[in-house]
């Protein structure tokens, strides 16, 4: 059962002529041609044996059996080397099988392997603001029932369609060897059969579709009611709940019920036909073995054959539906895999940096026409700690943003020693600068695992950096200490600790540009007092940005910018802007004038 | 609406499972059986074309049937394949109906049941395992009670009456043609529960991709910052890679499972071949019967396999039912049982006496000893992270029940006051904003949907998001959630105080709900909330103290005991964590070097 996180696609069908995306597609397979070819010859194999048997059947009646010329002895002695080439038959196509789908199962895995990974290195390329504009469960579509569709194609359908294909042409021919007559009277009846079965198909898939939405309905619907349940509980609305609910409820199985209706009308419709066939080979097939112009063996196997008929077209068009929507998938993927990047990265590394950074005449914004910043003019001398203030939306963290190369601005230049931003190499640039925020990222492991990050730290460093982000008292706690497993499944730490864990990750880093954002807004301040007093030297030594709310935790900036409407309004020492009176003291103020009452 | 089973030692829980299903096949009785009729009907018919065709062989091979008979054998056939289509039709409405009809009545069922449970239970269990009960375990029940249902019975029937045919024909043919069918059973039995359990270990690798890839994606803006793009990337590897490996397991069992039936039925069918022929070649057997012989093998085939599937199906089917027994079998520890008295419309004295609590697991702080005596005004509630406020909050708010110690309400017991009376009488914005994805009108009027337009608007205007709301394209209308209006964390708590305030109830309780707000907003919000406690009791906590220094009454807690009780400046004088904390976050000229 697939939860897609309350999000649903509306599922398009793709062109299945479209031949440039099949060329696409199959460029895929190239790699795995061998496998593929091997494939190709095992299915021949299992089509050969499966088409035999009722031949072999055939021979046995016509030739023994019912052969009054020969000997008692020679029918037996006959009778026993045709069931051993009958055995043969059935492990040969036993093992062919076998290996056949498990070959293509894991050609095919590699390849949406290979396919899935491409994709995700590509989204992690993408800009932020790609992201902003996408919701997150579109992409997730992408790399998860996406190329499951694909998978599924390449493994049941092309094999279906192939197998199939190839085994309802081989009845085909052997029918017309048999009688041809009583063969293209079979054939008038496959009209009606593939009318059939598209029809059918399209209108199942239809239903499904509508069950599995209003079952990703119900879901979404449970799962926010289990997460607000106490709300509900508390504010007495369990009873609206119970009713919302059982609206769903029913309207789920309303369409379950359409779905089996309609598979109670059309799947006995292919029986129907079946019998008929069989009716028809009995009435006129009889016929000519009355008039001897057919044998009993051909009539049994007449029948035989019919049974297999049947099969492959029931297959194949219950395909058609899967390979229209996985085509509908390739796109989509493909679209994703050829999108550029709209933030490229530089060539420039520089060995070391000094950490001078400005920002010239630099115009950004989020969304049309709101603007964040409107030519903001900022230079932050190496080695400097800068304390950005201003209210909610004045675009304190989107400057950071800029700096990360998380966003372009839309006009001006931002340098980094001089150097355009845009010459350096991404991932070198954000390893210069260690940026604590108010979200932590947790992977999977122990704590030293998430401190670490990667890097190699000395046991001695590591305790160092654990007394200076106050983490010495949680270890402490922990059940494993530092070993402990955290995150989903493991311990839970809160908030305030988590920003602890952020704050010691940079200290392993040791950057070159240090950047607090709100790092210790859930921290009591009891400890945040502890964590400012021990971060002291290593922000003193390098080019430092602070932002907070509380104005307090800002006092030893050596400059502080108060930013109003994008850009700079005031620009000072804390003790110059509140002598001055501007904006900044109206802040102070306010925060002070609360605390006092 | 619960029953309550009686926990009889000597019933195991899958017998008791089944109690759970039989009222549904005692409710729809008529339907199931009429299912089964037409199942019967089917199966005859089924049965009957064969011999139809054995005869028209039988009289072409004597020469005593004519082109005219042989027109009339095809008429039969096809008389009989359209009783099968109509029979078809009936089962599969009444008896699929039926499972669909039992699927949507428990999960009613179970939903109801889950919104009488306290949180102690929904401590216990995560929101993913309930889900997994209203999806994978109904699903797996519905199936035993459709197609399960009816494979069984279908194989009974097809397997005896095939059997009844074939032992008409010859019986030692029979018994020699069928020797390797429950071989077939078996091996469909062993393959189909592998095959099972390898499934639901590939599900289990395809959502964690999922959820690597949702995680990476949200988290986007956190893995450049780190530069953690290989790392993500190889650890999506393995989780690829993985996944590879038990599609393969997979596909092993389905590469056995299903060339199996074919190879275990063409084994049969050469041993036809060998003796069958042998018989036919010494006219033991007319050749008609040979081959409907061979056509009554292939129809014991899929019986055969039907067994093994429906074993582990209805194997499947029980444990699943249990593991939702367990959930409806349940009891809140928080029920009416003995609730006697009436809440008074006006509450004036919340007293906790000598209190002490203490989660069943490790999540959270317990409480000590606690005693005091709230009256209408804002009681502030400091300490801090981990010190027990939010679990005052809990038991305040009556999520919990209170095993020792006792919190009187008007001098009434509130373990003995009726929930829903009490709950009526409380009103709490917890510490995460918990939003429904509805209208921004349907959250803030969520405890009293009988609100006007304009009191939620009033009350908006009052927790200072009225402006801000209106901003959205939609107003009040505008749908919260990822198809609609994201909010900050600031918009959410506003909202989620506004849902709280607007039902005007006697006991505010918010639990840290201004962390996000900014200091202007927090300034009006609490003029608000002092206008609310003039008349009613107001709990608020907070990390911040200058939203809490006008409290009617402010107290410290610490590791789960009060350690301070008092006013501001009476708290100031008197408790040191108070007193540290009230300088760290107000002095101006203090701490020059504290800075940075």
């Amino acid at each position: 059962m697939q939860h897609n996180y309350g999000f649903f696609e509306e599922e398009t069908l793709g062109d299945v002529k479209d031949a440039q995306l099949w060329r696409r597609i199959l460029r895929y397979g190239r790699p795995h041609k061998r496998n593929i070819a091997f494939a190709i010859f095992l299915a021949l194999t299992v089509i050969a044996t499966g088409l035999a048997l009722p031949h072999l059947t055939k021979v046995a009646i016509d030739q023994y059996i019912t052969n009054d010329a020969l000997a008692r002895s020679e029918r037996l002695l006959g009778l026993s080397h045709l069931t051993m080439t009958f055995l043969l038959m059935v492990v040969v196509g036993f093992v062919a099988n076998f290996l056949q789908v498990t070959l293509l199962e894991w050609t095919s895995q590699n390849i949406m392997h290979d396919l899935r990974q491409r994709l995700f290195a590509k989204l992690l390329q993408q800009e932020m603001a790609f992201f902003n504009m996408t919701p997150t469960g579109k992409l997730v579509t992408r790399l998860s029932n996406d190329i499951q569709n694909m998978n599924e194609m390449f493994t049941s359908v092309i094999v279906t369609l192939f197998n199939d294909g190839v085994q309802f042409l081989a009845i085909l021919v052997i029918l017309c060897s048999i009688n041809l007559r009583l063969a293209l009277m079979m054939m008038a009846l496959i009209p009606f059969i593939i009318i059939n079965l598209i029809v059918f198909s399209r209108l199942a898939r239809d239903a499904f579709r509508a069950i599995r939405t209003q079952l990703a309905m119900i879901n979404s619907f449970l799962q926010e009611s289990l997460a607000g349940i106490s709300l509900i509980q508390h504010f007495l609305r369990e009873d609206d709940a119970v009713l919302k609910f059982k609206r769903e409820n029913q309207e789920y199985m309303r369409k379950n019920l359409r779905q089996i209706k309609l598979f109670s009308v059309f799947l006995p419709f292919i029986e129907i036909l079946n019998s008929t066939a069989i009716a028809l080979i009995i009435w006129y097939g009889g016929g000519q073995v009355l008039r001897a112009q057919m044998s009993f063996g051909e009539l049994a196997a007449f029948i035989a054959y019919m049974r297999l008929f049947f099969k492959p077209m029931k297959e194949i068009s219950e395909k058609y539906s899967i390979v229209q929507s996985a085509m509908a998938s390739a796109e989509r993927i493909f679209q994703l895999l050829d999108r550029d990047p709209a933030i490229p990265g530089g060539q420039r590394k520089n060995g070391a940096i000094s950490g001078q950074i400005s920002f010239t005449d630099i115009y950004f914004s989020y969304k049309e026409p709101e603007p964040v910043l409107a030519g903001l003019d900022l230079t932050i001398a190496a080695g400097e700690t800068v304390a950005i203030v201003g209210t909610t939306g004045s675009g304190k963290t989107t400057i950071i943003n800029l700096l990360e190369r998380l966003y372009e601005p839309s006009r001006g230049r931002i340098s980094l020693d001089g150097h355009d931003l845009r010459g350096f190499d991404l991932l070198w640039l954000r390893q210069q600068i260690g940026l604590v925020i108010q979200d932590v990222l947790l992977i999977p492991g122990s704590l030293r695992d998430n401190i670490c990050f990667g890097a190699e730290v000395s046991e001695d460093r590591l305790r160092e950096i654990l007394v200076k982000a106050q983490l010495t008292e949680v270890v402490r706690q922990l059940p494993q200490g530092i070993l402990t497993l955290i995150g989903e499944g493991g311990y839970e730490l809160s908030t305030g600790q988590k920003q602890l864990l952020a704050l010691a990750r940079v200290l392993v880093r040791d950057p070159m540009i240090l950047i607090l954002d709100e790092a210790t807004a859930n921290i009591d301040s009891m400890t945040e007092m502890l964590v400012e007093k021990a971060l002291r030297a290593t922000v003193r030594s390098r080019t430092s940005i602070l932002i907070a709310h509380r104005l307090s935790t800002i006092r030893g900036a050596d400059r502080i910018i108060v930013l109003d409407r994008g850009r700079i309004a005031e620009e000072g020492t804390y003790q110059q802007l509140f002598d001055r009176g501007g904006l900044f003291r109206t802040l102070v103020e306010q925060q002070r004038l609360q605390a006092a009452k | 609406m619960s029953p309550s089973p009686p926990s009889s030692a000597s019933t195991t829980p899958k017998i008791q499972a089944l109690a759970l299903i039989l009222p549904l096949f005692r409710r729809y009785w008529l339907r199931v059986f009429f299912g089964i009729v037409a199942l019967l009907g089917v199966d005859l018919c089924q049965l009957l074309i064969p011999r139809v065709i054995k005869l028209s062989i039988d009289g072409l091979k004597s020469g005593a049937i004519l082109p005219h008979g042989l027109f009339r054998y095809g008429l039969m056939i096809v008389g009989l394949a359209l009783g099968v289509a109509l029979f078809r039709y009936f089962w599969r409405n009444l008896i699929l109906g039926f499972s669909r009809l039992l699927e949507r009545d428990i999960r009613e069922q179970l939903f109801s049941h889950l919104l009488m449970l306290d949180r102690t239970f929904f401590q216990k269990r995560t929101i993913g395992e309930l889900m997994a009960l209203s999806s994978n375990d109904l699903a797996s029940v519905q199936l035993a009670a459709g197609m399960g249902l009816i494979a069984a019975i279908d194989a009974i029937i097809m397997t005896v009456a095939v059997l009844m045919f074939m032992i008409y024909i010859n019986p030692t043919l029979t018994l020699i043609a069928l020797s390797p069918l429950p071989l077939l059973a078996l091996l469909t039995k062993i393959l189909s529960g592998r095959l099972h359990k390898r499934f639901s270990l590939v599900q289990e690798t395809f959502s964690n991709i999922t959820e690597m890839a949702r995680s990476t994606i949200n988290a986007m803006r956190l893995v450049k910052i780190y530069s953690r793009e290989e790392e993500q990337t190889a650890n999506f590897d393995r989780l690829g890679r993985q996944y590879i490996k038990h599609a393969m397991r997979v596909a092993i069992i389905q590469g056995l499972l299903f060339p199996v039936s074919g190879l275990v039925a063409n084994g049969s069918l050469l041993l036809i071949v060998i003796v069958g022929g042998k018989m036919a070649i010494d006219n033991l057997i007319t050749i008609g019967d040979f081959i409907a012989f061979i056509s009554y093998l292939f129809m014991l085939v899929w019986p055969m396999m039907a067994i093994g599937w429906v074993a582990n199906l209805f194997q499947r089917g029980l444990t699943s039912l249990s593991r939702i027994q367990a959930v409806l079998s349940e009891q809140s520890l928080l029920h009416d049982d003995g609730c006697s008295a009436t809440l008074p419309a006006s509450i004036n004295s919340i007293e906790l006496r000598a209190l002490n609590f203490s989660y069943s697991g490790q999540q959270g702080q317990g409480l000590h000893d606690i005693s005091l005596t709230l009256t209408p005004g804002l009681f502030g509630l400091v300490g801090p992270t981990g010190s027990g406020k939010s679990t005052l909050c809990h038991l305040l708010a009556r999520l919990y029940p209170v095993t020792e110690g006792s919190i009187l309400i008007n001098g009434v017991d509130l373990n003995r006051i009726a929930i829903k009376d009490y709950r009526q009488a409380v009103a709490y914005a917890p510490q995460e904003a918990f939003l429904f994805a509805d209208t921004i009108a349907a959250n803030i009027g969520f405890g009293r949907p009988d609100a006007t337009l304009k009191e939620i608007e009033a009350q908006a205007e009052a927790v200072g998001i009225h402006d801000e709301i209106m901003h959205f394209k939609g107003g009040y209308t505008s749908k919260i959630g990822e198809k609609g209006v994201m909010l900050s964390g600031g918009q959410r708590q506003r909202i989620s105080l506004a849902r709280a305030m607007l039902t005007r109830a006697p006991i505010l309780i918010v639990d840290d709900g201004l962390s996000a707000v900014d200091a202007g907003t927090e300034q009006q919000i609490m003029r608000a909330i002092l206008e609310y406690s003039q008349t009613n009791i107001v709990i608020m906590t907070s990390h911040r103290l200058a939203p809490l220094a006008q409290a009617a009454q402010l107290a410290v807690l610490e590791d789960g005991r009060l350690t301070a009780l008092g006013q501001h400046h009476e708290l100031l004088a008197k408790n040191d964590y108070y007193r540290a904390i009230y300088q760290k976050q107000t002095e101006p000229g203090g701490g020059e070097a504290d800075a940075a």
